[in-house]
């Protein structure tokens, strides 16, 4: 649908353009030659006003192509062959390279190897071998398997693999210990090793493995039920182990000093038959796996417990002996008391002056917790005893300064005896003296118990030093504004 | 080229089994000429039909060779008058050697157009050959067909090879054989050899199935197409409307019609016969989807449960049949087991994790699945290789031959026409173990 630029023309009625001038200049630019390494389309762009970057266009190439050698053909030829690994004459044929020797050995030559196969002389046999009930109709190859599997003496006993096994490796061991020895005793001593056959172990592991796959599925079963029980109660005595170690670790900071808990993993890993079979008998599996974990009866002897820096904590006879009640082994400098928390900061600040860490003592014994104790019991009734006498003595002041305010008003009220009528309420109160009337007084008492109040908390919060200054600056603020 | 190890010598492959006769080169992946083994003949006259009495089976093979013979493709497939069908093979092993030539010459030269004396040749033999078996093979080869080498190798071994493995417990469906053979290295072990004639068993139940009136269908008329002369498209499971060729009837012999019916039944098998894979279920076989398959005659139907219940006999004889039937063939699971129980102990994971496999009669759909659920009871850790290409499963043999012979280092094992004329037929003995 896209209209040419003729039908723009024919539409809007302007005459097709003959030959203009701008084509004419075309016609030079479009002789002239594309300069080597510049597109096409680029080049009727810019036109041969081509920049010096040009030169520099290369022309993109492709990778060159491998060389792989030669380049030509390769000529094959379909030639005869003998095998070195044969011992007739056959010749067979196959397709080689025109260039190869023809002479050169057969590549698959070297893979004919033979292992090395004793064989014995007649004298040997005689001398060595006899009485052992010999034959020589296996020596061929190693292949124990098919050596058994092909071993049919006629006449002769059945035999059993270890049996033929145990006959070679015999005679082997024999016939290198009798025949003159070259190299040096060492690898003679080797080689004897590399033919020690035990044919006593060879059958009990082979019915070792004839056992296990005589299994019943219900006992190949039982048997991963029984693994996968015994992984699991690993698991859970090993995460026990790391919970208790961290627990400790926590407890007594980086280093507990105590050694490594031992956990009883003989009793998991060696898996005595007794415990097994009563298992596969239907016994209660956890009953017979845990480890006795209860212990023997405490032995109470205060000589001994003296000896022993025991020192024994009586639960009282009213505690139930329910597992609720009972307490957990503990540090003993974890159950030292803390000071109320509205005074422990300043407790604290009493200890750092006397220089003591109240937070970690050094040495937690039972003197020390026990001193400690008292310390801080003291300090925090010095604390309180400072705190009352300090708000006594402020009382005093608050007391003294009303005291003199009154006895200013009593002047004052000498000197004016008439009173404006609007006077609020609340200056009234301040102003008037007690027992005017009741509504007054009332106003009087919530006044005072505010400010109590307002002073107690305010000593709560500032330093000890501070309090009575700020506590008794409230009220004369308030009377300042009289 | 040595870096694979493969050398090629432009040797032939020859597998003779019973349904087919396989011949390649090595060196491929699928063997060039693909033949019937059965084969047809015409006893050459009348009148010797008269003298034939109490020396039947004698005269027998003397008229086959005297007979004109059909072979290959256009050979029993071809309905002639008065043409007997018969195998040479009788439980996976060549029978009649005379006729196996023949088959032979037929597939090198006119199916694969070569010229055998200029090939060493590598032939298969079941794991069962008897020694003479084999002697007369390398007679055949090297006296009749002029052949330069020669190596006779063993099918399980050459499965395990074309499974790409040294050692494999090789489990073998073919057409009347069923076989069970551990392999160690290479090597057979002749102790560990469990065989029975299961597939005959199975065919002749399916034949059984087909031919028998059963409560949702009529008996079915087998007859191959080479017999009917017209017939009309009809309904499923309604009666097939067909005439027999009646010129044909009168000169068709029993052999070949038994032999053209197997046929079909066998393509009935191939086509919608199935094995459950979790054991015989009533119900798990009534919810598998029906296939629907047409005979010759225009018959057609759709074959629900009973297509899974001929697969069933390789694993599993119902109770009925074992009291009637004292030699009833073993099973597969039978077969394995007895093969196991006669390897050492320490073989037997390393067999189990090696199962091959193959044979055409393997193809039943499930027929893997059912045997890995087999197996498995037995022994934790099975694996099975069963290749899912149909040639390959069908070939195995051929195709580890095929392998064996295009190996560099195998070359020095060819049994040379001189060491044949020096030592005799004792030579095959030793270099094919």
């Amino acid at each position: 649908m896209a209209a040419s630029a003729a039908d723009v023309r024919s539409a809007l009625s302007i005459p097709t353009p003959v030959a203009g001038p701008s084509q004419l200049k075309k016609h030079p630019s479009q002789s002239s030659r594309k300069p080597e390494g510049i597109s096409r389309e680029l080049y009727s762009l810019i036109g041969p006003s081509a920049p010096s970057l040009a030169a520099q266009l290369a022309k993109p190439r492709l990778k060159q192509k491998p060389n792989l050698g030669g380049g030509g053909k390769v000529k094959w030829e379909w030639r005869k062959f003998k095998n070195q690994a044969r011992t007739d004459s056959l010749e067979l044929s196959h397709w080689v390279k025109a260039s190869t020797d023809a002479d050169t050995e057969y590549a698959f030559a070297k893979y004919n190897l033979q292992p090395p196969i004793y064989s014995w002389s007649e004298d040997e046999y005689t001398r060595l071998l006899q009485g052992m009930s010999t034959t020589d109709a296996f020596s061929e190859n190693l292949t124990w398997y098919v050596i058994h599997d092909r071993y049919e003496f006629k006449g002769g006993p059945s035999r059993e693999l270890e049996d033929l096994k145990d006959r070679y490796y015999s005679i082997c061991r024999k016939l290198v210990r009798n025949r003159p020895w070259h190299a040096d005793d060492a690898s003679k001593n080797q080689l004897m090793a590399s033919f020690n056959f035990d044919k006593e172990r060879e059958q009990v592991r082979k019915k070792y493995i004839a056992n296990l796959e005589s299994r019943t599925p219900e006992q190949v079963q039982e048997e991963e039920a029984l693994y996968l029980e015994i992984k699991r109660l690993e698991q859970n005595e090993r995460k026990f182990k790391k919970d208790r170690e961290e627990l400790l670790r926590t407890l007594a900071g980086v280093d507990s000093g105590l050694p490594d808990i031992v956990e009883d993993e003989a009793t998991f890993f060696t898996i005595d038959p007794k415990l097994q079979k009563k298992k596969s008998r239907g016994f209660d599996a956890e009953s017979s796996l845990l480890p006795s974990i209860k212990r023997a009866p405490v032995v109470k002897d205060p000589a001994d417990d003296a000896k022993h820096c025991i020192i024994r904590t009586e639960l009282s006879a009213t505690t139930p002996a329910t597992k609720a009640a009972h307490t957990p082994a503990f540090m003993r400098s974890f159950k030292l008391p803390y000071p109320k928390a509205a005074i422990a900061p300043r407790v604290t600040q009493v200890l750092t002056e006397l220089g003591i860490s109240p937070s970690r003592l050094v040495m937690p014994t039972r003197d020390n917790c026990q001193r400690l104790e008292t310390l801080m019991d003291e300090a925090t009734t010095l604390i309180e005893l400072k705190k009352a006498v300090d708000k006594s003595i402020q009382d005093i002041e608050v007391l003294k300064a009303r005291l003199d305010i009154r006895g200013n008003e009593l002047e004052e009220t000498v000197q004016t005896q008439n009173l404006d009528g609007d006077m609020d309420m609340e200056e009234r109160g301040t102003i008037e003296p007690e027992g005017e009337d009741g509504r007054a007084q009332s106003v009087v008492s919530t006044r005072s118990a505010r400010s109590r109040r307002q002073s107690r908390r305010s000593l709560s919060v500032s330093s000890v030093d501070t309090t009575a200054a700020s506590s008794a600056r409230p009220p004369i603020k308030r009377q300042k504004r009289v | 080229m040595v870096n694979y190890g493969g050398d090629e010598v432009s040797a032939l492959v020859l597998d003779i089994g019973t349904s087919s006769v396989r011949a390649g080169y090595a060196g491929d992946d699928t063997p060039k000429a693909i033949i019937p083994t059965s084969y047809g003949y015409i006893a050459p006259s009348p009148d010797a039909d008269v003298q034939m009495g109490e020396a039947l089976d004698n005269q027998g093979a003397e008229q086959r060779q005297k007979a004109q013979l059909y072979l290959g493709h256009s050979g029993p497939s071809l309905w002639r008058a008065n043409m007997e069908i018969t195998n040479p093979m009788a439980e996976g092993l060549i029978q009649d050697f005379n006729v196996t030539s023949r088959l032979v010459r037929h597939a090198f030269e006119d199916a694969m157009r070569c010229t055998p004396s200029e090939h060493p040749v590598l032939v298969t033999e079941p794991a069962w050959n008897t020694p003479a078996n084999r002697e007369r093979m390398a007679e055949i080869m090297f006296e009749e067909f002029q052949v330069p080498a020669f190596y006779i190798a063993n099918t399980g071994v050459l499965n395990t090879f074309a499974a790409g493995k040294g050692s494999a417990l090789v489990i073998d469906v073919g057409q009347t054989m069923t076989s069970v053979i551990p392999v160690v290295d290479g090597f057979v072990l002749r102790k560990g050899l469990a065989y029975s004639p299961l597939p005959k068993l199975v065919y002749a139940h399916a034949r059984h199935l087909l031919t028998t009136t059963s409560q949702t269908r009529q008996a079915i008329d087998l007859s191959p197409h080479q017999l009917i002369a017209n017939k009309l498209p009809v309904e499923p499971n309604a009666p097939p409307q067909y005439t027999l060729r009646e010129d044909r009837l009168a000169g068709t012999t029993q052999t070949w019609r038994t032999w053209a019916e197997d046929r079909e039944v066998e393509e009935w098998v191939q086509n919608v016969a199935g094995v459950l894979d979790q054991g015989w279920n009533d119900q798990v076989a009534a919810s598998r989807s029906p296939k629907q398959y047409e005979f010759p005659s225009g018959y057609n139907t759709w074959f629900g449960g009973e297509r899974f219940a001929v697969g069933e006999y390789f694993f599993w004889h119902p109770p009925h049949l074992v009291n009637t039937n004292q030699n009833l063939p073993k099973t597969i699971p039978a077969l394995i087991g007895e093969s196991l129980r006669a390897c050492e102990p320490e073989l037997r994971q390393v067999l189990m994790g090696n199962v091959v496999l193959t044979g055409g009669g393997s193809l039943y759909a499930g027929f893997a699945d059912r045997l890995a659920n087999e197996m498995s009871r037995g022994f934790p850790h099975v694996k099975i290789h069963a290749p899912g290409n149909p040639i390959e499963r069908r070939y195995g043999g051929w195709l580890g031959g095929s392998i064996l012979a295009s190996l560099g280092t195998f070359h020095q094992l060819w049994i040379s026409k001189e060491e044949w004329q020096e030592h005799g037929p004792a030579i095959v003995g030793q270099r094919c173990k």
